[in-house]
Protein backbone atom coordinates (compact mmCIF):
# COMPACT_ATOMS: atom_id res chain seq x y z
CA UNK A 1 0.00 0.00 0.00
CA UNK A 2 2.98 2.71 1.07
CA UNK A 3 4.76 1.26 -2.03
CA UNK A 4 1.59 2.45 -4.39
CA UNK A 5 1.74 5.60 -2.51
CA UNK A 6 5.83 6.44 -3.19
CA UNK A 7 5.47 4.65 -6.75
CA UNK A 8 2.46 7.81 -7.45
CA UNK A 9 5.52 10.31 -6.75
CA UNK A 10 7.42 12.48 -8.89
CA UNK A 11 11.16 12.55 -8.83
CA UNK A 12 10.56 15.45 -7.31
CA UNK A 13 7.76 14.49 -4.64
CA UNK A 14 10.62 11.58 -3.81
CA UNK A 15 13.48 14.13 -3.00
CA UNK A 16 11.23 16.37 -0.53
CA UNK A 17 9.31 14.30 2.48
CA UNK A 18 8.04 17.71 3.45
CA UNK A 19 7.41 21.40 1.86
CA UNK A 20 6.03 24.35 3.47
CA UNK A 21 4.65 27.17 0.90
CA UNK A 22 4.23 30.75 2.48
CA UNK A 23 2.29 29.24 5.40
CA UNK A 24 0.67 31.46 7.48
CA UNK A 25 -2.10 30.82 10.78
CA UNK A 26 -3.74 33.32 12.61
CA UNK A 27 -5.99 31.76 15.25
CA UNK A 28 -9.46 33.24 16.16
CA UNK A 29 -8.30 35.00 18.94
CA UNK A 30 -6.09 36.97 16.88
CA UNK A 31 -2.45 34.97 17.79
CA UNK A 32 -0.67 34.72 14.58
CA UNK A 33 1.25 31.30 14.80
CA UNK A 34 2.83 31.14 12.01
CA UNK A 35 3.71 34.45 9.37
CA UNK A 36 4.63 32.90 5.99
CA UNK A 37 7.41 30.38 6.81
CA UNK A 38 9.18 28.15 4.31
CA UNK A 39 10.70 24.93 4.54
CA UNK A 40 11.85 21.85 2.90
CA UNK A 41 12.83 18.79 4.48
CA UNK A 42 14.47 16.29 2.47
CA UNK A 43 13.45 12.36 2.41
CA UNK A 44 15.45 10.72 4.46
CA UNK A 45 16.65 13.32 6.78
CA UNK A 46 16.86 13.56 10.48
CA UNK A 47 15.68 17.15 11.23
CA UNK A 48 15.07 19.37 13.76
CA UNK A 49 13.03 22.18 14.75
CA UNK A 50 14.16 24.29 17.63
CA UNK A 51 12.46 27.75 18.93
CA UNK A 52 11.08 29.13 22.34
CA UNK A 53 7.37 28.18 23.58
CA UNK A 54 4.73 29.60 21.49
CA UNK A 55 7.51 29.98 18.57
CA UNK A 56 4.82 27.60 15.91
CA UNK A 57 6.26 24.52 15.91
CA UNK A 58 3.22 22.79 17.12
CA UNK A 59 0.96 24.60 14.87
CA UNK A 60 3.14 23.86 11.83
CA UNK A 61 3.06 20.03 12.73
CA UNK A 62 -0.85 20.95 12.71
CA UNK A 63 -1.11 21.60 9.73
CA UNK A 64 1.05 19.14 8.30
CA UNK A 65 -1.38 16.95 9.66
CA UNK A 66 -4.55 17.88 9.14
CA UNK A 67 -5.45 18.70 13.23
CA UNK A 68 -5.06 22.38 12.76
CA UNK A 69 -7.60 24.22 9.89
CA UNK A 70 -5.68 24.58 6.51
CA UNK A 71 -4.96 28.33 6.44
CA UNK A 72 -3.28 30.19 3.92
CA UNK A 73 -0.05 28.83 2.47
CA UNK A 74 0.53 25.52 1.29
CA UNK A 75 1.89 21.93 2.85
CA UNK A 76 2.88 19.40 1.05
CA UNK A 77 4.28 15.81 2.55
CA UNK A 78 6.12 13.66 -0.52
CA UNK A 79 4.03 16.02 -3.05
CA UNK A 80 0.59 15.76 -1.85
CA UNK A 81 -0.98 19.04 -0.10
CA UNK A 82 -1.54 17.68 3.24
CA UNK A 83 -4.91 19.79 3.60
CA UNK A 84 -6.48 18.32 0.67
CA UNK A 85 -5.30 15.24 -0.01
CA UNK A 86 -5.71 12.36 2.40
CA UNK A 87 -2.69 10.18 1.14
CA UNK A 88 -0.54 12.79 2.94
CA UNK A 89 -2.02 11.56 6.17
CA UNK A 90 -0.97 7.87 5.27
CA UNK A 91 2.45 8.80 4.57
CA UNK A 92 2.63 10.70 7.61
CA UNK A 93 2.98 9.67 11.66
CA UNK A 94 2.19 12.29 14.05
CA UNK A 95 2.94 12.00 18.16
CA UNK A 96 2.05 14.87 19.22
CA UNK A 97 3.06 16.69 22.57
CA UNK A 98 0.40 15.85 24.72
CA UNK A 99 0.15 12.64 25.24
CA UNK A 100 -3.78 11.87 24.24
CA UNK A 101 -4.98 8.18 24.07
CA UNK A 102 -8.34 6.38 23.90
CA UNK A 103 -8.98 5.15 27.25
CA UNK A 104 -11.60 2.82 26.07
CA UNK A 105 -9.10 1.11 24.35
CA UNK A 106 -6.08 -1.68 25.96
CA UNK A 107 -2.65 -0.87 24.80
CA UNK A 108 -2.29 -2.88 22.02
CA UNK A 109 -6.12 -1.79 20.68
CA UNK A 110 -4.65 1.50 20.80
CA UNK A 111 -2.37 0.92 18.23
CA UNK A 112 -4.11 -1.72 16.23
CA UNK A 113 -7.23 0.44 16.57
CA UNK A 114 -5.05 3.55 14.84
CA UNK A 115 -3.53 1.20 12.35
CA UNK A 116 -6.64 0.03 10.71
CA UNK A 117 -7.79 3.91 10.88
CA UNK A 118 -4.92 3.90 8.31
CA UNK A 119 -5.89 1.23 6.28
CA UNK A 120 -3.98 -2.15 7.54
CA UNK A 121 -5.92 -5.35 7.94
CA UNK A 122 -6.94 -6.71 11.00
CA UNK A 123 -4.59 -9.13 11.07
CA UNK A 124 -1.68 -7.13 9.69
CA UNK A 125 -2.23 -4.59 12.77
CA UNK A 126 -2.59 -7.34 15.17
CA UNK A 127 0.87 -8.40 14.03
CA UNK A 128 2.58 -4.64 13.80
CA UNK A 129 1.28 -3.99 17.36
CA UNK A 130 2.92 -6.87 18.73
CA UNK A 131 6.05 -5.94 16.99
CA UNK A 132 5.88 -2.72 18.76
CA UNK A 133 5.29 -3.43 21.99
CA UNK A 134 8.19 -5.61 22.08
CA UNK A 135 10.39 -2.77 20.74
CA UNK A 136 8.89 -0.27 23.11
CA UNK A 137 8.79 -2.71 25.62
CA UNK A 138 5.35 -2.67 26.65
CA UNK A 139 4.23 -5.99 25.78
CA UNK A 140 3.96 -7.07 29.37
CA UNK A 141 0.91 -3.73 29.37
CA UNK A 142 -0.98 -4.82 26.36
CA UNK A 143 -3.90 -5.16 27.84
CA UNK A 144 -3.91 -2.33 30.30
CA UNK A 145 -5.81 0.45 29.66
CA UNK A 146 -3.38 3.93 29.11
CA UNK A 147 -4.50 5.38 31.78
CA UNK A 148 -3.33 2.83 34.02
CA UNK A 149 0.49 3.33 32.63
CA UNK A 150 2.86 5.59 33.42
CA UNK A 151 3.61 8.73 32.06
CA UNK A 152 6.81 7.11 30.47
CA UNK A 153 4.75 4.20 29.30
CA UNK A 154 2.14 6.46 27.46
CA UNK A 155 5.02 8.55 25.81
CA UNK A 156 6.50 5.68 24.12
CA UNK A 157 2.87 4.30 23.32
CA UNK A 158 2.53 7.48 21.55
CA UNK A 159 5.34 7.13 19.70
CA UNK A 160 4.65 3.64 19.00
CA UNK A 161 1.07 4.82 17.34
CA UNK A 162 2.50 7.41 15.51
CA UNK A 163 5.11 4.57 13.88
CA UNK A 164 2.43 1.93 13.80
CA UNK A 165 1.33 2.25 10.04
CA UNK A 166 4.76 2.23 8.60
CA UNK A 167 4.98 6.20 7.46
CA UNK A 168 7.74 7.44 5.41
CA UNK A 169 7.44 10.61 7.31
CA UNK A 170 7.29 10.46 11.71
CA UNK A 171 6.75 14.13 12.79
CA UNK A 172 7.42 13.85 16.95
CA UNK A 173 6.53 16.80 18.64
CA UNK A 174 8.43 16.95 21.94
CA UNK A 175 8.84 13.57 22.14
CA UNK A 176 11.42 13.14 25.16
CA UNK A 177 9.69 15.75 27.72
CA UNK A 178 9.17 14.64 31.08
CA UNK A 179 10.73 11.26 30.25
CA UNK A 180 13.84 10.00 32.35
CA UNK A 181 17.43 10.17 30.66
CA UNK A 182 17.64 6.31 30.41
CA UNK A 183 14.13 6.29 28.27
CA UNK A 184 15.73 9.23 26.49
CA UNK A 185 18.67 7.48 25.45
CA UNK A 186 16.61 4.32 24.59
CA UNK A 187 13.89 6.58 22.35
CA UNK A 188 17.00 8.05 20.30
CA UNK A 189 18.49 4.54 19.80
CA UNK A 190 15.54 3.51 18.38
CA UNK A 191 14.83 6.30 15.87
CA UNK A 192 18.42 6.22 15.14
CA UNK A 193 17.75 2.58 14.04
CA UNK A 194 14.25 3.46 12.25
CA UNK A 195 16.31 6.40 10.09
CA UNK A 196 18.90 4.69 9.37
CA UNK A 197 17.73 1.11 8.49
CA UNK A 198 14.45 1.67 7.12
CA UNK A 199 15.28 5.42 5.89
CA UNK A 200 12.49 7.04 7.85
CA UNK A 201 12.26 11.00 7.59
CA UNK A 202 11.91 12.21 11.03
CA UNK A 203 11.16 15.75 12.18
CA UNK A 204 11.47 16.03 15.20
CA UNK A 205 11.06 19.41 17.96
CA UNK A 206 12.70 19.53 21.52
CA UNK A 207 13.54 21.85 23.82
CA UNK A 208 16.71 19.76 24.25
CA UNK A 209 19.36 21.58 22.40
CA UNK A 210 22.22 18.28 22.57
CA UNK A 211 18.97 16.34 21.34
CA UNK A 212 18.82 18.07 18.40
CA UNK A 213 22.34 17.98 18.56
CA UNK A 214 22.97 14.50 19.26
CA UNK A 215 20.26 13.14 16.22
CA UNK A 216 20.00 15.44 13.76
CA UNK A 217 21.18 16.44 10.33
CA UNK A 218 19.69 19.46 10.04
CA UNK A 219 17.88 22.20 12.38
CA UNK A 220 16.29 25.11 11.73
CA UNK A 221 15.37 28.13 14.04
CA UNK A 222 11.84 29.13 14.55
CA UNK A 223 10.37 32.31 15.74
CA UNK A 224 7.57 34.06 16.18
CA UNK A 225 6.08 31.80 13.18
CA UNK A 226 8.98 32.37 10.94
CA UNK A 227 12.33 30.05 10.24
CA UNK A 228 15.02 32.31 11.12
CA UNK A 229 17.63 30.16 10.01
CA UNK A 230 18.29 26.42 8.62
CA UNK A 231 21.40 24.09 8.14
CA UNK A 232 23.53 21.69 9.22
CA UNK A 233 24.33 21.86 13.32
CA UNK A 234 28.10 22.65 12.59
CA UNK A 235 26.86 25.30 9.82
CA UNK A 236 24.77 27.04 12.23
CA UNK A 237 27.16 27.13 14.69
CA UNK A 238 29.65 28.49 12.07
CA UNK A 239 27.38 30.88 11.21
CA UNK A 240 25.90 32.69 14.51
CA UNK A 241 29.33 31.92 16.44
CA UNK A 242 29.85 30.23 19.62
CA UNK A 243 30.74 26.41 20.34
CA UNK A 244 28.45 24.45 20.37
CA UNK A 245 24.43 24.40 18.73
CA UNK A 246 23.04 26.01 21.80
CA UNK A 247 25.04 29.18 21.47
CA UNK A 248 24.12 29.43 17.68
CA UNK A 249 20.34 28.91 19.30
CA UNK A 250 20.30 31.78 21.61
CA UNK A 251 22.24 34.15 19.03
CA UNK A 252 20.33 33.68 16.57
CA UNK A 253 17.29 34.12 18.54
CA UNK A 254 18.27 37.40 19.95
CA UNK A 255 19.20 39.23 16.22
CA UNK B 1 -0.50 4.87 -4.31
CA UNK B 2 -3.60 4.83 -6.50
CA UNK B 3 -6.94 6.10 -5.43
CA UNK B 4 -8.34 2.53 -5.50
CA UNK B 5 -5.87 1.45 -2.61
CA UNK B 6 -6.59 5.16 -0.57
CA UNK B 7 -10.53 4.06 -1.17
CA UNK B 8 -9.45 0.61 0.72
CA UNK B 9 -7.93 2.39 3.25
CA UNK B 10 -10.79 4.76 4.10
CA UNK B 11 -12.89 1.81 3.85
CA UNK B 12 -11.06 -0.03 6.79
CA UNK B 13 -10.72 2.86 8.81
CA UNK B 14 -14.26 3.28 8.19
CA UNK B 15 -15.29 -0.22 9.28
CA UNK B 16 -12.52 -0.01 12.12
CA UNK B 17 -14.28 3.03 13.44
CA UNK B 18 -17.75 2.03 13.62
CA UNK B 19 -16.37 -1.43 15.00
CA UNK B 20 -14.48 0.65 17.77
CA UNK B 21 -17.71 2.82 18.77
CA UNK B 22 -20.04 -0.50 19.08
CA UNK B 23 -17.58 -1.90 21.02
CA UNK B 24 -17.84 1.26 23.30
CA UNK B 25 -21.50 0.68 23.57
CA UNK B 26 -21.18 -2.90 24.54
CA UNK B 27 -18.40 -2.63 27.02
CA UNK B 28 -20.25 0.33 28.73
CA UNK B 29 -23.49 -1.76 28.56
CA UNK B 30 -24.34 -1.29 32.18
CA UNK B 31 -24.34 2.81 31.55
CA UNK B 32 -25.31 3.04 27.44
CA UNK B 33 -28.29 0.02 26.90
CA UNK B 34 -29.04 -1.13 30.60
CA UNK B 35 -30.55 2.00 32.23
CA UNK B 36 -32.79 3.37 29.08
CA UNK B 37 -34.18 0.19 28.67
CA UNK B 38 -35.33 0.38 32.11
CA UNK B 39 -36.40 3.66 32.12
CA UNK B 40 -39.05 2.41 29.07
CA UNK B 41 -39.85 -0.67 30.81
CA UNK B 42 -40.84 2.19 34.11
CA UNK B 43 -43.27 4.38 31.80
CA UNK B 44 -43.86 1.03 30.44
CA UNK B 45 -45.14 0.06 33.80
CA UNK B 46 -46.70 2.90 35.44
CA UNK B 47 -48.35 4.49 32.68
CA UNK B 48 -49.57 0.82 30.84
CA UNK B 49 -50.13 -0.98 34.07
CA UNK B 50 -51.09 1.16 36.93
CA UNK B 51 -52.82 3.61 35.12
CA UNK B 52 -53.74 1.54 31.91
CA UNK B 53 -56.38 -0.01 34.16
CA UNK B 54 -58.22 3.09 34.37
CA UNK B 55 -57.57 4.41 31.02
CA UNK B 56 -57.66 0.82 29.08
CA UNK B 57 -57.94 2.01 25.47
CA UNK B 58 -57.08 4.74 23.64
CA UNK B 59 -57.66 5.54 19.90
CA UNK B 60 -59.19 1.55 20.19
CA UNK B 61 -56.13 0.59 21.59
CA UNK B 62 -54.85 -0.60 25.00
CA UNK B 63 -52.96 1.56 26.62
CA UNK B 64 -49.83 -0.26 26.58
CA UNK B 65 -50.36 -1.10 23.29
CA UNK B 66 -50.90 2.49 22.27
CA UNK B 67 -47.78 3.68 24.25
CA UNK B 68 -45.06 1.19 23.16
CA UNK B 69 -44.72 2.95 19.59
CA UNK B 70 -43.89 6.25 21.28
CA UNK B 71 -41.52 4.43 23.66
CA UNK B 72 -39.63 3.04 21.47
CA UNK B 73 -39.01 6.32 19.66
CA UNK B 74 -38.64 8.11 22.22
CA UNK B 75 -35.57 5.28 23.61
CA UNK B 76 -33.97 5.31 20.18
CA UNK B 77 -34.11 9.17 19.93
CA UNK B 78 -32.49 10.15 23.40
CA UNK B 79 -30.09 7.13 23.34
CA UNK B 80 -28.94 7.94 19.70
CA UNK B 81 -28.43 11.28 20.78
CA UNK B 82 -27.05 10.33 23.87
CA UNK B 83 -24.29 8.08 22.24
CA UNK B 84 -23.03 10.56 19.74
CA UNK B 85 -23.17 13.62 21.56
CA UNK B 86 -21.31 12.05 24.67
CA UNK B 87 -18.78 9.98 22.82
CA UNK B 88 -17.30 12.34 20.44
CA UNK B 89 -17.13 14.93 23.33
CA UNK B 90 -15.12 12.50 25.01
CA UNK B 91 -13.06 12.40 22.04
CA UNK B 92 -12.67 16.03 21.96
CA UNK B 93 -12.64 16.94 25.16
CA UNK B 94 -9.62 14.38 26.05
CA UNK B 95 -8.04 14.85 22.74
CA UNK B 96 -7.71 11.64 21.09
CA UNK B 97 -9.86 12.55 18.74
CA UNK B 98 -6.46 13.79 17.27
CA UNK B 99 -6.06 9.90 16.02
CA UNK B 100 -9.08 10.80 13.65
CA UNK B 101 -8.28 13.64 12.84
CA UNK B 102 -4.81 12.87 11.14
CA UNK B 103 -6.34 10.09 9.68
CA UNK B 104 -6.96 9.09 5.56
CA UNK B 105 -10.38 9.58 7.05
CA UNK B 106 -12.82 12.00 5.13
CA UNK B 107 -15.06 13.90 7.51
CA UNK B 108 -18.67 12.30 6.16
CA UNK B 109 -16.52 8.64 6.92
CA UNK B 110 -15.83 10.07 10.80
CA UNK B 111 -19.41 11.06 11.01
CA UNK B 112 -20.63 7.30 9.41
CA UNK B 113 -18.71 5.48 12.23
CA UNK B 114 -20.20 7.87 15.32
CA UNK B 115 -23.71 6.81 13.15
CA UNK B 116 -23.15 3.35 13.67
CA UNK B 117 -22.23 3.26 17.31
CA UNK B 118 -25.17 5.32 18.08
CA UNK B 119 -27.58 3.41 16.24
CA UNK B 120 -26.26 0.01 17.13
CA UNK B 121 -26.74 1.75 21.01
CA UNK B 122 -30.22 2.71 20.18
CA UNK B 123 -31.57 -0.32 18.31
CA UNK B 124 -30.06 -2.58 21.08
CA UNK B 125 -31.96 -0.74 23.93
CA UNK B 126 -35.41 -0.64 21.88
CA UNK B 127 -35.39 -4.20 21.14
CA UNK B 128 -34.66 -4.54 24.91
CA UNK B 129 -38.16 -2.19 25.83
CA UNK B 130 -39.99 -4.31 22.85
CA UNK B 131 -39.01 -7.93 24.15
CA UNK B 132 -40.08 -6.86 27.77
CA UNK B 133 -43.51 -5.01 26.52
CA UNK B 134 -44.17 -8.07 24.18
CA UNK B 135 -46.56 -9.84 26.61
CA UNK B 136 -48.43 -6.76 27.01
CA UNK B 137 -48.33 -5.07 23.92
CA UNK B 138 -50.09 -6.96 20.92
CA UNK B 139 -48.37 -5.32 17.90
CA UNK B 140 -46.82 -5.93 14.36
CA UNK B 141 -49.21 -4.63 12.15
CA UNK B 142 -46.58 -3.04 9.29
CA UNK B 143 -43.21 -3.77 11.34
CA UNK B 144 -41.18 -2.93 8.32
CA UNK B 145 -42.44 0.13 8.05
CA UNK B 146 -42.35 1.10 12.05
CA UNK B 147 -38.61 -0.03 11.52
CA UNK B 148 -38.05 2.68 9.03
CA UNK B 149 -39.60 5.38 11.21
CA UNK B 150 -37.03 4.20 13.88
CA UNK B 151 -34.32 4.29 11.83
CA UNK B 152 -34.81 8.05 10.69
CA UNK B 153 -35.44 8.98 14.08
CA UNK B 154 -31.87 7.21 14.67
CA UNK B 155 -30.10 9.05 12.12
CA UNK B 156 -31.72 12.12 13.08
CA UNK B 157 -30.75 12.14 16.35
CA UNK B 158 -27.14 10.38 15.80
CA UNK B 159 -26.89 13.76 13.45
CA UNK B 160 -27.87 16.11 15.96
CA UNK B 161 -25.51 14.41 18.43
CA UNK B 162 -22.96 14.71 16.37
CA UNK B 163 -23.07 18.22 15.98
CA UNK B 164 -23.79 18.92 19.80
CA UNK B 165 -20.27 16.90 20.23
CA UNK B 166 -18.52 19.11 18.57
CA UNK B 167 -20.04 22.42 19.78
CA UNK B 168 -19.53 21.40 23.42
CA UNK B 169 -16.89 22.16 25.14
CA UNK B 170 -18.15 21.48 28.56
CA UNK B 171 -20.04 18.80 29.81
CA UNK B 172 -23.07 21.40 30.61
CA UNK B 173 -23.18 22.49 27.75
CA UNK B 174 -23.45 18.87 26.39
CA UNK B 175 -25.82 18.19 28.74
CA UNK B 176 -28.01 21.23 28.56
CA UNK B 177 -28.87 20.18 25.06
CA UNK B 178 -30.16 16.91 26.06
CA UNK B 179 -31.97 18.32 28.92
CA UNK B 180 -33.49 21.18 27.24
CA UNK B 181 -33.91 20.13 23.84
CA UNK B 182 -33.97 16.34 23.39
CA UNK B 183 -36.09 15.48 26.86
CA UNK B 184 -38.89 17.85 26.45
CA UNK B 185 -38.81 16.80 22.59
CA UNK B 186 -39.35 13.23 23.35
CA UNK B 187 -42.27 14.01 26.52
CA UNK B 188 -44.08 16.26 24.11
CA UNK B 189 -44.13 14.13 21.05
CA UNK B 190 -47.69 12.24 21.53
CA UNK B 191 -46.20 9.55 23.06
CA UNK B 192 -48.71 8.67 25.79
CA UNK B 193 -51.28 10.51 24.29
CA UNK B 194 -53.14 11.36 20.75
CA UNK B 195 -52.83 14.73 19.72
CA UNK B 196 -56.54 15.14 18.81
CA UNK B 197 -57.78 14.34 22.14
CA UNK B 198 -55.90 17.38 23.71
CA UNK B 199 -57.10 20.99 24.05
CA UNK B 200 -55.51 24.18 22.79
CA UNK B 201 -52.91 24.79 23.28
CA UNK B 202 -51.36 21.52 23.45
CA UNK B 203 -52.88 19.82 20.50
CA UNK B 204 -51.07 22.31 18.40
CA UNK B 205 -47.59 22.26 20.15
CA UNK B 206 -47.75 18.53 19.64
CA UNK B 207 -47.69 18.80 15.90
CA UNK B 208 -44.96 21.40 16.28
CA UNK B 209 -42.88 18.37 17.80
CA UNK B 210 -41.10 16.98 14.85
CA UNK B 211 -40.72 13.73 16.94
CA UNK B 212 -44.54 13.64 17.14
CA UNK B 213 -44.80 12.60 13.36
CA UNK B 214 -41.90 9.92 14.00
CA UNK B 215 -43.91 8.38 16.91
CA UNK B 216 -47.35 8.81 14.70
CA UNK B 217 -45.66 6.48 11.71
CA UNK B 218 -44.12 4.02 14.33
CA UNK B 219 -47.59 3.54 15.86
CA UNK B 220 -49.53 3.42 12.24
CA UNK B 221 -46.44 0.67 11.76
CA UNK B 222 -46.64 -1.75 15.08
CA UNK B 223 -50.56 -1.12 15.53
CA UNK B 224 -52.07 0.43 12.05
CA UNK B 225 -53.41 3.76 13.91
CA UNK B 226 -52.27 7.03 12.78
CA UNK B 227 -53.17 10.66 13.19
CA UNK B 228 -50.89 12.18 10.32
CA UNK B 229 -50.14 11.35 6.67
CA UNK B 230 -47.32 8.37 7.53
CA UNK B 231 -45.95 8.85 4.33
CA UNK B 232 -45.70 12.54 4.05
CA UNK B 233 -44.06 12.39 7.54
CA UNK B 234 -41.55 9.39 6.65
CA UNK B 235 -40.78 11.62 3.50
CA UNK B 236 -40.66 14.77 5.57
CA UNK B 237 -38.31 12.19 8.24
CA UNK B 238 -35.95 11.36 5.52
CA UNK B 239 -35.31 15.31 4.21
CA UNK B 240 -34.30 15.87 7.97
CA UNK B 241 -32.52 12.71 8.43
CA UNK B 242 -30.37 13.79 5.24
CA UNK B 243 -30.05 17.32 5.98
CA UNK B 244 -28.88 16.59 9.88
CA UNK B 245 -26.48 13.56 8.72
CA UNK B 246 -24.93 15.95 5.69
CA UNK B 247 -24.34 19.20 8.08
CA UNK B 248 -22.72 16.95 10.86
CA UNK B 249 -20.31 15.33 8.21
CA UNK B 250 -19.40 18.92 6.75
CA UNK B 251 -18.86 20.05 10.33
CA UNK B 252 -16.64 17.53 10.94
CA UNK B 253 -14.93 17.71 7.74
CA UNK B 254 -14.77 21.29 8.62
CA UNK B 255 -12.72 20.66 11.72
CA UNK B 256 -15.85 22.93 12.82
CA UNK B 257 -15.01 23.55 16.57
CA UNK B 258 -12.61 20.70 16.95
CA UNK B 259 -9.74 21.84 15.00
CA UNK B 260 -8.01 25.38 16.29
Amino acid sequence: MLEGALDAMTELDKKTALRVDRLTKVYADGTHALDGLELRIGTGSFFGLLGPNGAGKTTLIGCATGLVRAPPGRVFVFGHDAATDARARLLTGVATQDVHLDRFLTTREVLTYHGRYFGMTRRAAGERADELLEDFDLTPKAATKPNRLSGGMRRRLLIARALMHRPRLAILDEPTAGVDLELRHELWRYLRKLHGEEGLTVLLTTHYIEEAEALCERVAFIRAGRIVDEGAPNELVERHGGERLEDAYLEAMQT
Amino acid sequence: MSSVDLRVAQRRGLFALAGRETRRVLSLWTQTILPPALTAVLFLAVFGGALGRRIETLEGLPYPTFILPGLLVMTVASQAFANASTSLFQAKSEGYVDDLLSSPLHGWQIAVGYLAGSLVRSFAAAAIVAAVAAPFASVGYQPALALVALFLTGLIFSALGVITGMWAETFDQHSFIASIVITPLALVGGVFYSARTLDEPWSTLTRADPLYYLVDATRAGLTGFHESAVWISLIVAAVVAAATSAAAAGLLARGWRIKP
